[in-house]
């Protein structure tokens, strides 16, 4: 496809971003505009923007790298999102979440629980860790579209990275929630039909059923290449195996960390409280559940089906195309899709990458403007948005310059991070403040401050992915890990810290619920 | 099941299946239906 084709496509994609963000800065009228979009959205609008915001080009593109390398066993991730990410977090978590929110005048999810507990540490707390943590999430999904921009336009992952940078900045910054959530809506449209026609070009072009296509994938299980095999490595159509550092990457980090992660994401528990009913999380269910079904699942299938047609058109599988997990699925589209198709679906990678850096970006800028300064640019006018706005330009500006630090192979491994340490701060005192009644501000502020710790604690210390490149631990004790016997430098932070935080908030709730007001 | 012999992987897809046939059961049933338990903080017009 010629230069001139593909800029034509992304300027009226941008032409159509302009107008939505247009729409959402004329409805924008007061902070709590800015912040929830007036809380009357449409249920289709809440569960597209929920799902393009859940699903980033991390899980596209990070995700994706990682399921032609590994194989299938992601798919246990597709299901979890659906089931954690959809079917509980709107059933069990988003109804109770709306209807406090709407108690307490909440507008962010710092606000929900430092108004339910009546308590400015644990609002400031949070977000502090939204606005320090975040940023490395946003870098990772920010680093995830610059790279398929540039792998398509042949241009620089530098100036892929300004660009696209810039323009989320622009729509966010003006347009507020309404504008964030239009635009997602859209590009969730896109990313859907994108990744269906992916789904069924793939089949189509080789020839294949879905049947036929499994088992001619499980019958080049020998040429899993060795260095995979030595980490565990079945074949892709089998699960690592059980124990091998494969299997703990997989199960702990990617399918634990993320699956259970998202049900403790600031960014997607506000939006239950963007909608004035419950009706419109049931049918949120629906819709939020069929998107990632398409999104995820056919990725996650296609993902170890690339190897299939690098085998037949390279000679060799997926792996072996590019050291770096990251770019397969850029190459693979480039080499496997119709040419027009290529354009259509830098689209749909920019749509996932745009609508959840527009929703980080917002969130971080809601934490910083409304949770911690909340008085900032408010002297004069009680409603305005200069802070949050403010906010908003503080953490893209952090997280391009984080952007620059990353590694290759850094984008799947980045998100599940940060999910994981979402879960294990987030989710205890979150849980406790919609389900337990005997749950106590000092119990909620406790699990808070454990959870946190505990995943800094073990990512310094204990996990070897992260505390071999941080350093810190070689540097005081001489080695890269704590306990470097196998497999307790595999385990992810998650299996240490979401327990740790579970105790501490049930030992101190008991410990002070007789002398504190709830 | 599915082409596929290992059962850590074809009972996600199952499992996968399963979840999506609940979310269509559950958001075509509960399309109109409102949970008043859930819903008494809103105005009282209704």
């Amino acid at each position: 496809m010629s230069t001139l084709t593909l800029g034509v496509i992304v300027i009226l994609y941008m032409f159509a971003i302009a107008w939505l963000g247009y729409i959402g800065y004329k409805q924008t009228k007061s902070a709590s505009d800015y912040l929830l979009g007036g809380s009357k959205t449409n249920s289709v609008i809440m569960a597209l923007s929920y799902g393009a915001t859940f699903i980033s080009a991390s899980a596209i593109v990070g995700f994706g790298g990682v399921s032609a390398t590994f194989g299938m066993g992601l798919q246990w991730l597709c299901m979890l999102n659906m089931l954690m990410g959809v079917i509980v977090a709107f059933i069990f978590f988003g109804r109770r979440t709306r209807k406090l929110g709407v108690q307490h005048g909440a507008r962010t999810f710092a606000q929900l629980l430092g108004l339910h507990y009546k308590s400015r540490a644990i609002q400031i707390f949070i977000a502090a860790i939204i606005f320090i943590g975040m940023p490395l999430y946003a870098a990772v999904v920010m680093k995830g579209g610059a790279v398929f921009i540039a792998q398509i336009f042949k241009i620089d992952v530098d100036l892929a990275l300004l660009i696209f940078t810039l323009i989320v900045a622009a729509y966010v910054i003006t347009g507020g929630l309404k504008g964030v959530m239009y635009t997602d809506a859209m590009q969730a449209i896109i990313m859907f039909l994108c990744m269906l026609f992916m789904l069924f070009w793939f089949y189509y072009s080789m020839g294949l059923g879905f049947t036929e296509a499994n088992e001619e994938l499980t019958n080049i299980a020998h040429l899993v290449p060795e260095r995979l095999k030595a980490l565990g490595h079945q074949g892709w159509t089998a699960m690592p195996v059980t124990g091998s550092a494969q299997w703990y990457t997989l199960v702990t980090s990617l399918i634990m960390g993320v699956g259970i992660g998202c049900l403790a994401q600031p960014q997607l528990v506000v939006r239950f409280m963007t909608v004035d009913s419950s009706k419109q999380l049931n049918r949120g269910v629906l819709i939020g559940c069929l998107f990632i079904f398409v999104t995820v699942g056919s990725i996650y299938h296609i993902g170890p089906l690339s190897n299939l047609f690098f085998l037949k058109t390279e000679g060799v599988v997926a792996s072996e195309i590019t050291a770096d997990i990251d770019k397969i699925i850029p190459i693979f589209i480039d080499k496997a899709m119709p040419g027009w198709f290529g354009a259509i679906f830098m689209l749909c990678i920019l749509s996932a990458s745009m609508s959840t850096l527009s929703a980080q970006f917002h969130t971080m800028g809601g934490a910083f403007g409304s949770d911690v300064f909340p008085k900032l640019g408010r002297k004069r006018d009680p409603n305005s948005t200069i802070g949050v706005r403010l906010g908003v330009l503080c953490s893209i500006l952090v997280s391009y310059v984080i952007c620059y630090t990353l590694s290759d192979s850094i984008i799947a491994r980045g998100t599940a991070l940060f999910m994981g340490v979402c879960a294990a701060t987030f989710l205890p005192a979150y849980f406790c403040t919609l389900y337990w009644k005997g749950v106590t501000r000092q119990g909620a502020l406790a699990s808070l401050f454990v959870g946190a710790l505990a995943s800094l604690f073990a990512m310094t210390f204990l996990h070897k992915a992260e505390a071999a490149p941080i350093g810190l631990c070689k540097a005081i004790f001489g080695k890269d890990v704590l306990i470097d016997v196998y497999p307790w430098f595999a385990i992810d932070p998650i299996l240490f810290a979401l327990p740790l935080s579970v105790l501490t908030i049930i030992i101190v709730c008991f410990a002070t619920s007789k002398t504190t007001n709830r | 099941m599915f082409g596929i012999e290992n059962p850590g992987i074809w009972i996600s897809y199952l499992l996968s299946f399963v979840c999506v046939a609940f979310a269509f059961w559950f958001g075509i049933t509960r399309w109109n239906k409102e949970d008043k338990n859930h819903d008494d903080t809103k105005n009282t017009e209704k």
